[in-house]
């Protein structure tokens, strides 16, 4: 027998407030509580509580200037990079069944953005050779063994479909490589670290349709590895590879469905679980 | 009307480098022209045994390589103090300052760029003298004059090192931290290894002002005669000094070929030092992104 629980409330575009139906049962890696966020004054996102899915690709989406990039930086605390910027509310991590507060005192920010890895919407390829900007993270992490790197950028490259493509050229410039390549180069970065979760800011919308659908089919793979939570702005792509989708409007919830198939039936309707 | 205008920004572009590239060539050729037949062993040994001179056996006192070697000295002695903090406090000011500190430091730093070397020249004279009165045995010499030197060239790293690495791309920074790199994580493993060559431009830089200034020294210890210095606390000799003194001086035209003599070395040994800052910018660099 499943625990529901109803969510905070949310309000429409129609002014309709409604409750999200949540399952307790659900193993949930993510969580977060009343999450506000500021950019100096302006309020970008305005307390959002939400809870994702272990081993799951969940979806962002939302209209351009919604707060989802913002969204995505509270979950590997990046925001704390940048000036002027300000948070409030809980966000959490589970792991080893253990529920985490990410901003609690004694959680050093290395260690969540191992924990957390991150994927950008441009490929950022450090400028240096392949095979070094897989090591990096390890290197940094104070991993020193030569056989371990090795074998370690081996096993990311090949979960990345990108082992034989660049197995031959590791030493060249990862500046070398096409926009899909660097991409995938980039998920295995983040993914050397084995993390427990994945964020993904747009990761296919600097590349072509073909090249996309290579990142799109890697994601799938990955989910028996980690929990994915990805933005995009394409629906179509939501479609085929989310398992659950928030839509985010001016930095609210709009729409929250735990299958990407009832998005446009339920557009104006309320949210509901689908087990 | 645009392509005109592209055409005459290329004209001016390219005579620009023109006007640049002919200038420094007729320095040079008329260096040459002058210098090189001054140019021989006799002039940098005079007429002691190149073995005795090398080996210290004997003093050369009519040749310049007192004033080779004094210069090589002062270079190593202004860079070797003067690098480490550069390079402290170029990092300070790009990855840690505050934004007050930031611009007190700027301020001050811009201001010491500012100051004339015959002031730097100055201060190193008014400081020997006031070491002299509590310890007699302190005189003008190599010692004061390095640190001298090192303060004049001081801005230069400082300057180099902060925009070396404030140039670089936010993104890098990002891409670092969400990766799990700690501050300096990021700086040793990706920010450094980036800034290396806007960093030894700077040291370059630093290098030929250090090699160059006549008026620092002049205060601080430089005679005409010298020998080899004995210790970090000897009287010494320099080249741009050498140089200096032969022109305002020369009794006869052999004379003045020698100082023109002088001017050659210097320039090669400026040059001969910027190789080996690329040599070693290019080690340096390997090994920040060493496998
Ligand atoms: N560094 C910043 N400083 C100030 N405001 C910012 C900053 N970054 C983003 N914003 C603002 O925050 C709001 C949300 O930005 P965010 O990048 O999260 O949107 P987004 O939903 O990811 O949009 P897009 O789909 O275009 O990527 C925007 O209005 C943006 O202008
Ligand atoms: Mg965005």
């Amino acid at each position: 027998m499943s625990k529901f629980l109803l969510s905070h409330p949310v309000t429409f575009y129609e002014g309709i407030n409604a409750c999200f139906i949540i399952d307790l049962d659900m193993k949930k890696i993510i969580e977060t509580e009343n999450l506000s966020f500021y950019y100096g004054k302006r309020q970008i996102l305005d307390h959002i509580s939400v809870g994702f899915r272990e081993h799951a690709i969940s979806a962002i989406t939302g209209p351009s200037g919604s707060g989802k990039s913002t969204f995505l930086m509270t979950i590997n605390r990046l925001w704390e990079e940048l000036n002027g910027a300000k948070m409030s509310g809980r966000v959490s991590i589970f792991l080893d069944h253990e529920k985490l507060d990410i901003y609690d005192r004694g959680v050093s920010l290395s260690w969540l953005r191992r924990k957390v890895g991150m994927v950008f919407q441009i490929p950022n390829p450090l400028p240096m050779s392949i095979y070094k900007n897989l090591v990096l993270p390890l290197q940094m992490a104070g991993f020193k063994k030569k056989e371990y790197l090795r074998s370690k950028v081996e096993t990311v490259l090949k979960q990345a479909f990108l082992w034989s493509e660049v197995k031959d050229r590791l030493p060249d410039d990862a500046r070398t490589l096409s926009g899909g390549q660097q991409q995938r180069l980039c998920i295995a970065r983040a993914m050397i670290l084995e993390p427990a979760i994945l964020l993904l800011d747009e990761p296919t919308s600097s590349l072509d349709e073909k090249a996309a659908r290579e990142i799109e089919t890697l994601l799938f793979s990955l989910k028996k590895h980690c929990s994915l939570l990805m933005v995009s702005h394409d629906q179509a792509q939501v479609k085929r590879v989310a398992d659950e989708v928030l839509e985010l409007v001016d930095g609210r919830i709009s729409e929250l469905f735990t299958t990407p198939s009832s998005i446009r039936s339920t557009k104006s309707g309320i949210g509901h679980f689908r087990p | 009307m645009t392509r005109l205008f592209d055409l005459l920004l290329y004209a001016f572009t390219w005579l620009c480098g023109l006007i640049l590239v002919g200038a420094f060539g007729t320095l040079v050729v008329f260096l040459l022209i002058n210098g090189l037949l001054a140019l021989d062993f006799e002039l940098i040994f005079g007429s002691t045994a190149i073995g005795d001179a090398l080996f210290l056996k004997r003093v050369v006192i009519d040749g310049l390589l007192p004033a080779i070697v004094g210069t090589c000295l002062l270079i190593i002695i202004a860079l070797g103090t003067a690098l480490p903090l550069g390079l402290g406090a170029g990092i300070y000011l790009a990855e840690y300052a505050g934004k007050i500190s930031k611009s007190f430091f700027s301020l001050i730093f811009d201001l010491l760029a500012g100051v004339p070397s015959i002031v730097i020249g100055l201060f190193g004279f008014s400081l020997t003298l006031y070491l002299h009165k509590h310890f007699t045995s302190i005189m003008p010499c190599l010692l004061i004059s390095g640190l001298a030197l090192g303060l004049l060239v001081l801005p230069y790293l400082i300057r180099s090192t902060q925009t070396a690495l404030e140039e670089l791309p936010t993104t890098l920074r990002l891409t670092a931290a969400a990766l799990g790199a700690d501050q300096a994580a990021t700086l040793r493993f990706v920010l450094l290894p980036q800034a290396v060559s806007g960093i030894f431009s700077g040291i370059i830089l630093a290098i030929g002002r250090a090699a160059e200034d006549t008026a620092v020294i002049m205060l601080t210890g430089v005679v005409a005669t010298a020998g080899i210095p004995r210790s970090l606390f000897s009287n010494y000799e320099a080249l741009p000094f050498y140089i200096y003194y032969t022109a305002s001086q020369f009794r006869n035209q052999q004379e003045l070929q020698r100082g023109f003599g002088a001017a050659l070395i210097l320039l090669i040994l400026c040059a001969l030092l910027f190789t080996l800052a690329g040599l070693v910018r290019k080690k340096v660099s390997k090994r920040l992104m060493a496998k």
